[in-house]
């Protein structure tokens, strides 16, 4: 199997799959190449990430990727999830194949543009 | 795993037993070079020429007129080259969903200063052959459609084809591989001139195929070399491939008609099933004129690809209607060729039943599918 057992999990049972109601930050990136897309929904509680939702449409990796994540930025600072590498998306689900490094490229994408939305946010409210 | 499950038959197919039992003498006892003159060479010879006459009684020709190749893509690329080579210049008719191994050929054909139209097909996959007629040139070389398409099944209208070929005096070339064995239809009624037909899609071993061509059809070889297979195909004939592949025709002719009906059942079941539990789902290809084992489904705004791998996960052996590597993904060229909207396109994956699909197993992949698409639909934000 060219899928680690984590990512096949993943891509079983996806965590926090879904809408949010009333996020506080979201973001999207598209990869153009195949038209994988991550939408990603933040709730965030003094400066920190409580929650992370996510929609995807993509292959396998793309939703494992995006379920790994989803559990990996809870707790973070959110201006930590504005330089989220797409290694680090890549590391949750214990490694990509070649062909499907744009899995983790797009995961990375959405956090960074939900980030970078919530802080957008939260500044306007200042 | 407990349950696994092959529904990938247009892929390949398990070598039959029977076919293997025929093949193994070839390997050690019988081993000699077929165009040898001794007694070793000889036994080679007989070898050859019962799947020779298997074949040709199979397809109701001349055991003369076969010629073995090395897959389906040497006998495609054999006829639409070899055709357009003995002419030397002027037209060809393909279809848009023809196999690879005839559209690019063609495709390295209009390179080379041909020039080839490629003809429509409707909603079911279906060529008019209206549309044949009407893309006839004064200098058309050859026409070329595939009997029945691999991704969704659907049988082209070979027989009216040939009919308007045989009218105009213009060799006619089917790419049968999806078909031979398994549905029966009559090459010389049919009004062709030039059938490429395969061994590993009907329980015979890969890497050999046929390529059968009415006597005075003219044709150039594509590779050169000693005088095999009558000069249309130089190279030591692959012997032991060939002698399993005759055993496979023998054994198909005893079983096609029987199996074909099994399988429409089946087939019709697989659909029955996902179509009372899934929704949004279509059936792509022709409903009634179509391979018997093959079922192509649609599931709109879900990638193929991930539906594939929660079957695989399963055990369950199918394919994807689109491939995404290295990051670009393109729609099957057939669905997008039928008209079907890219949603939909994306969602396009294949079970094609075999001889050991039994009802279980069909009714394993029906509620097997059904979590699989409404866990894959719950993350994806099309239509959410």
């Amino acid at each position: 199997m060219r899928y680690s057992p984590t990512l096949l999990d993943h891509f079983l049972n996806p965590r926090n799959a879904g809408l949010m109601r009333e996020p506080d930050g979201t973001g999207v990136d598209e990869f153009e190449g195949c038209g994988d897309l991550a939408r990603f929904f933040l709730r965030v509680r003094e400066g920190r990430v409580s929650e992370a939702r996510f929609q995807t449409y993509g292959c396998g990796p793309t939703i494992a990727a995006a379920s790994a994540a989803s559990e990996k930025v809870v707790g973070r600072p959110v201006e930590e999830l504005l330089n989220l590498k797409p290694q680090e998306v890549e590391e949750a689900v214990d490694g990509l194949p070649d062909d499907r490094k744009h899995a983790a490229d797009v995961v990375a994408g959405a956090l960074r543009a939900a980030a970078l939305d919530a802080l957008r946010r939260r500044g306007g409210e200042a | 795993m407990s349950h696994r499950v092959y529904l990938d038959h247009n892929a390949s197919t398990p070598v039959h037993p029977e076919v293997v039992a025929e093949m193994l003498p070839y390997f050690d006892e019988r081993f000699g070079n077929p165009s040898s003159v001794h007694g070793f060479g000889r036994e080679a010879r007989e070898g050859l020429d019962t799947a020779r006459e298997r074949i040709a009684r199979f397809l109701g020709t001349r055991p003369e007129e076969i010629v073995f190749t090395s897959g389906g893509t040497e006998s495609d690329n054999l006829g639409v080259k070899g055709l357009a080579w003995a002419k030397g210049s002027g037209h060809l008719i393909a279809s848009r969903v023809e196999h690879h191994a005839v559209l690019r050929a063609c495709q390295w054909l209009e390179t080379q200063g041909f020039e080839v139209t490629y003809v429509a097909v409707d909603g079911h996959g279906a060529v008019d052959p209206d549309d044949v007629r009407r893309a006839i040139r004064p200098d058309t070389l050859a026409i070329s459609i595939m009997h029945a398409n691999s991704e969704v099944g659907t049988i082209q209208p070979v027989r009216a084809i040939g009919a308007i070929a045989r009218e105009r005096n213009i060799p006619f070339h089917v790419d049968a591989v999806q078909t031979f064995g398994k549905v029966a239809f009559d090459v010389s009624a049919c009004g062709i001139d030039m059938l490429s037909f395969s061994g590993h899609k009907i329980y015979g071993p890969k890497g050999v195929a046929g390529f059968w061509v009415r006597k005075g059809t003219r044709l150039q070889s594509l590779q050169h070399g000693g005088d095999h297979e009558r000069r249309r195909r130089a190279g030591t004939e692959n012997v032991a491939g060939i002698v399993g592949f005759g055993k496979a025709v023998e054994l198909r002719s005893r079983e096609l008609k029987a199996e074909g009906e099994r399988l429409t059942a089946l087939r019709d079941r697989l659909w029955e099933g996902v179509r009372a539990r899934v929704p949004d789902v279509r059936l792509n290809g022709h409903p009634t004129e179509r391979l018997p084992g093959t079922a192509n489904f649609s599931y709109r705004g879900v990638e193929s690809e991930s539906i594939v791998l929660g079957l695989d996960l399963k055990g369950i052996g199918v394919s994807a209607g689109s491939a995404c590597t290295a990051g670009s993904v393109e729609p099957s060229y057939v669905l997008v060729a039928m008209g079907l909207p890219i949603d939909w396109a994306m969602g396009a994956v294949r079970s094609s039943l075999g001889r050991s699909t039994t009802a279980e197993d069909i009714d394993y992949v029906i509620e097997s599918v059904e979590p699989i698409v409404r866990k894959l639909r719950a993350a994806m934000p099309v239509g959410a």
